[in-house]
């Protein structure tokens, strides 16, 4: 039973952490762009996924409507569509430090084509487009690609990656380094001074077992002796 | 603009510090722990009294103050320096 609350936790824990970076990390589609706008937009319950307030376009506006660019694009596929939107971000998070909405625009409009001729960019992005809370990913950069098959190596990816890997890894490293210095040779101690009473010790020693029961345990051990 | 700017700074520093603390602790920890793995396996140390095991792992723990490894610690407060500037370079020009 506790085995799988446990791992229910575990794997939910696991879903949004990875929820969380997939909407966070830059993305790249090869799409054509069709067309480019402002709209008034009202921002309600869905705020978490636009740009705070105090960026870009929202400064002009501390209302719950602001003016908000968008890019629309399709796929080389010629039917699936997406709709972006082009907002500054803020300074703490998504930490993108996007100030070029306006530019960015600009370029958007110069790489518009028609079917006919398409020209083929490569949209770097971030976020979901959610049509059921109506929320757009916010494009970052717009390169001209040679064509709808290129594939592009989403390097900044691999690196936050694997610098998130080697960050879990060495937190890992101090959590173990800190319990066999610090917390292992306290709650020896304390098993000494009770040895007397050997079921306390028992029970102190079940007490300290996993992740926050150890922490209990060396928290304990700096309490006054009583 | 500015004002966000400076709740990012502050915010980033305090970060910062905290990681550089618990960092400079497990170094350090890391350091004595492989000076005393160096001298408790010495079997030409077996009997030398305790007072000499001390000195000998406060000696080392001064060569590690003074050392190139434990100045490498300001990487912390360096690395995302240079990838914050990396970013409003790359996203904006």
């Amino acid at each position: 039973m506790w085995t799988k609350i446990k791992w229910g936790f575990r794997i939910l824990l696991l879903l949004i952490v990875g929820l969380f970076l997939h909407y966070t990390l830059p993305q790249h589609d090869v799409v054509q762009i069709i067309n480019t706008y402002n709209k008034l937009t009202p921002i309600g319950a869905n705020a978490i996924f636009y740009s705070s307030g105090d960026t870009g376009t929202g400064t002009e506006m501390q209302a719950d409507t602001r003016d908000i660019r968008f890019i629309d694009a399709v796929y080389p596929d010629g039917r699936t569509v997406m709709v972006y939107r082009n907002e500054d971000t803020g300074w703490i998070w998504p930490p993108y430090f996007k100030w070029d909405s306006s530019t960015l625009q600009a370029e958007a409009a110069n790489l518009k084509s028609d079917k006919a001729a398409p020209t083929w960019v490569a949209v770097t992005h971030y976020g979901w487009r959610l049509e059921w809370l109506s929320t757009f990913p916010n494009a970052v950069a717009i390169n001209p690609v040679a064509g709808p098959d290129v594939r592009i190596i989403p390097w900044v990816n691999i690196i936050l990656l694997t610098a998130l890997a080697l960050a879990i890894f060495m937190v890992r490293r101090m959590w173990l380094q800190f319990r066999e210095r610090t917390i292992d040779p306290a709650l020896a101690g304390v098993g000494d001074t009770w040895d007397a009473v050997d079921a306390k010790a028992d029970a102190a020693r079940a007490e300290a077992s996993g992740f926050f029961g150890r922490i209990r345990a060396w928290f304990s051990t700096w309490r006054a002796k009583k | 603009m500015i004002v966000g700017m400076a709740r990012l700074i502050v915010l980033a520093l305090i970060g910062l510090t905290v990681v550089y603390f618990l960092v400079s602790i497990y170094s350090k920890s890391v350091r004595r722990e492989k000076l005393e793995k160096e001298w408790d396996t010495d079997p030409a140390r077996e009997d030398v009294p305790e007072a000499d095991r001390t000195a000998f792992i406060e000696a080392g723990m001064d060569v590690y103050r003074h050392g190139l490894k434990r100045r490498l610690l300001w990487l912390i407060y360096i690395i995302p320096m240079i990838v914050f500037v990396t970013i409003i370079y790359a996203v904006n020009w």
